[in-house]
């Protein structure tokens, strides 16, 4: 995926000069190995410092969130996904952006360089699903993925197995937040754990503050979670909190055909009604 | 100063000899990275380990800290009194830590330990725990201690410091408190102390990573507040608490009570300046309720206020950890040259 | 809610959900006559409790 800096930054450079957008959002080279940094850029003479590689793993949607100007965003399947959960929320408009799609062939481990994030190893959107300009030939979606494998190995769990696989999951959390700060998603102005009246969880690190934190959480992203993976990458710790997003993604799927972000022209499930909405739960 | 011999096939009974006299707490691998944690009465301290992932400093400012109980129940006579959690200050020793992370303390004991205010819960931890170090022979890409303050085989806060010969440690006693714990784990061979200046300069030598702070002193605290730099640097700040938690010298917390029926703990949790709900006043006022304003209160604590009012060097002393982990790449090396290069147009 | 809350270990049963008209007197009975049958069968919650912190 090198090779397609040269045309991003082309695409940048040509942007910025014709006065299209006020600022290119992207990546320069990090300081330390594997990691790149998300960086604005707003003149032209500045685009040498855009890279594209495997190391571009935070989503670039989530730099988006609530900004006025006009921008260039260089955007990955997953990233292009978030900006349309982004345009159908509003908090960004269509109009602001110039979307530079990247074919993406899947980000490397942070901590293994030699193989796919867990995420990409089974994405099946690749391709951003929506963008103005492309820097390079879309690639080939992969196919018969099994993207649910480890949620069903846990579905077949006794309850008590399924308690302990997350207790053991969430050990080491030390509620830095990093996970939903990372998250496109995530995005109101107070979020429930910093709610005082009524306060809805502790604020140590209780196990049981803790899991409820990352439940929640994960609960909030129904029917919004693309599978970006930023959640795992930005995790200090890291803790596989995907574990409790994929629950809810294949749910989605198995129960409203709904893969998120993928058009700007339905509203997300849980965010609307019809007669034919499974109600199994309800007694 | 005595310097002790520690033959390694005598160092699992020494420990095993202290465990009678104090908790000991020390690096283990936990999951994927190394930990500090109690050991339990099977663990020994891995003094293989490079770094741990947080540093040593819950062992005296646990995350989550109960200070008081208290009862709202009005037929308990003692209600709405709060009392002392109960705690365990016996003697505790931390085996294998690092030199940033025992100068991290000593700063962070200037907060703590002040003429108007002396914390009693950090204090009585710290002064119930003998620090044993483990000096650096081998450090990571991201340290920079030496231009921190502080470097591989620096003894500031130490009881003790080890250095690793091979089949042996040469423990060094830099305090009474240190000399007592040797004597408990039963060390005694008389050591060699012309091993600690050679090791040192050679350490010193592998730490190639630089920062320029030395302008940071002189610099108008109002001219760096004003840098036009902040938003740039500050861009891909996501905000977290990693960086704060992380960090072996950030010592702020947030007071919780949490109740349970009619009974309650007054608590205290790490808090962390990158959160918008650290400054948020009563009435709804935020001073710093954008993402620059809090990114820049972190690093000119750290590198300026810090500096300014105690004169004792950066609150930094170079462990890396927020470089290695900070999700969005922020680089606290490039903040401070950055800082440290600034001139205002005047 | 309920299929997230099941699948990281809180038994199926302990949360349920229902929809009642003010106007459906003897469904509510009937609704709080299961749920509190089913939630005895399933004794006290031992899981999702907070053990640490404040003690009741």
């Amino acid at each position: 995926m090198e090779s397609y800096i040269g045309k991003i930054k082309e695409i940048s450079e040509r942007l910025l000069n014709d006065g299209t957008v006020e600022c290119v959002v992207g990546f320069r080279k990090g300081t330390v190995a594997l990691t790149n940094e998300p960086c604005m850029i707003t003149k032209a003479s500045d685009v040498q410092d855009l890279v594209w590689d495997e190391n571009c793993r935070l989503n670039l949607a989530n730099y988006l969130t609530g900004r006025k100007e006009k921008i260039a965003v260089i955007a990955k399947g997953c990233d292009s996904r978030n900006i349309v959960n982004h345009i159908i929320e509003n908090k960004i408009s269509r109009e602001q952006l110039v979307i530079i799609g990247v074919p993406c062939k899947g980000m490397v481990d942070k901590n293994n360089p030699e193989v796919l994030q867990a995420n990409c190893a089974t994405c099946l959107h690749r391709n951003p699903v929506i963008y103005d300009e492309l820097c390079a030939d879309l690639v080939e979606e992969q196919k018969e993925v099994d993207r649910y494998e480890d949620v069903r190995k846990i579905e077949a769990m006794e309850t008590q197995d399924k308690w302990a696989f997350f207790e053991d999951l969430l050990t080491g959390c030390t509620r830095c937040y990093a996970c939903k700060n990372a998250c496109p998603l995530c995005y109101c102005p107070t979020c429930f754990v910093d709610e005082s009246q009524p306060q809805w969880i502790g604020k140590g690190t209780d196990p049981i503050d803790i899991r409820t934190y990352h439940f929640l959480r994960a609960y909030h992203c129904a029917g919004r979670c693309t599978d970006c993976g930023a959640c795992e990458a930005a995790c200090p710790q890291n803790i596989k909190m995907r574990h409790f997003t994929k629950k809810l993604e294949k749910d989605c799927n198995e129960l409203y055909g709904w893969e998120a972000g993928l058009t700007v022209d339905q509203r997300p499930p849980l965010d609307s009604f019809k007669v034919d909405d499974p109600d199994k739960f309800i007694m | 100063m005595k310097v002790i011999k520690i033959d390694k096939n005598i160092w699992a009974g020494g420990i095993d000899s202290l465990r009678s006299g104090y908790r000991l707490f020390g690096p283990v691998m936990q999951g994927d990275a190394h930990e500090y944690k109690e050991l339990t009465s099977d663990e020994t301290p891995d003094m293989a380990y490079t770094n741990t992932r947080l540093s040593p400093k819950s062992v005296v400012f646990p995350q989550s800290e109960p200070m008081f109980t208290y009862s709202l129940d009005e037929n308990n006579p003692e209600h709405h009194i709060l009392k002392d959690a109960p705690k365990d200050y016996s003697p505790r020793a931390v085996i294998g830590m690092r030199p940033c992370d025992a100068k991290a303390l000593s700063l962070v004991r200037m907060n703590f330990d002040t003429e108007e205010y002396r914390d009693p819960f950090w204090m009585n931890s710290y002064d119930a725990t003998t620090f044993v170090g483990l000096a650096c022979d081998s450090p990571c890409e991201t340290c920079f201690c030496t231009s921190a303050g502080c470097g591989p085989y620096h003894e500031e806060g130490f009881d003790v410091l080890l250095s690793d010969c091979g089949d042996a440690y040469e423990a060094k006693a830099l305090t009474e408190k240190g000399e007592k714990l040797l004597a408990a784990a039963g060390w005694t061979a008389e050591g060699d102390a012309s091993v600690f200046e050679p090791k040192k300069a050679e350490a010193e030598a592998k730490i190639v990573c630089k920062v320029e702070s030395s302008n940071l002193r002189g610099k108008n605290s109002l001219d760096l507040y004003d840098a036009p730099f902040w938003k740039e640097l500050s861009f891909a700040c996501i905000n977290c608490g990693t960086c704060t938690y992380a960090c072996p010298t950030c010592w702020c917390f947030d007071i919780q009570d949490e109740n349970k029926g009619t009974e309650g703990v007054r608590m205290r949790n790490w808090d962390s300046c990158m959160t918008s709900l650290f400054t948020l006043h009563g009435s709804g006022h935020n001073p710093r309720d954008q993402k620059h304003q809090r990114f820049r209160q972190r690093f000119m604590h750290k590198l300026k206020y810090f500096v300014d009012k105690y004169d004792k060097g950066l609150m930094c002393v170079g462990c890396g950890r927020c470089v290695q982990q900070c999700p969005a790449n922020i680089d606290i090396r490039t903040i401070c040259n950055k800082m440290n290069g600034y001139e205002a147009a005047s | 809610m309920k299929n997230l809350m099941e699948h990281m270990g809180v038994e199926p049963g302990r949360l349920q959900f229902s929809w009642i008209s003010s106007a459906e007197s003897t469904k509510f009975v009937d609704v709080v006559t299961k749920v509190t049958e089913s939630v005895k069968a399933l004794g006290p919650n031992t899981n999702y409790v907070k053990k640490s912190g404040a003690k009741g």
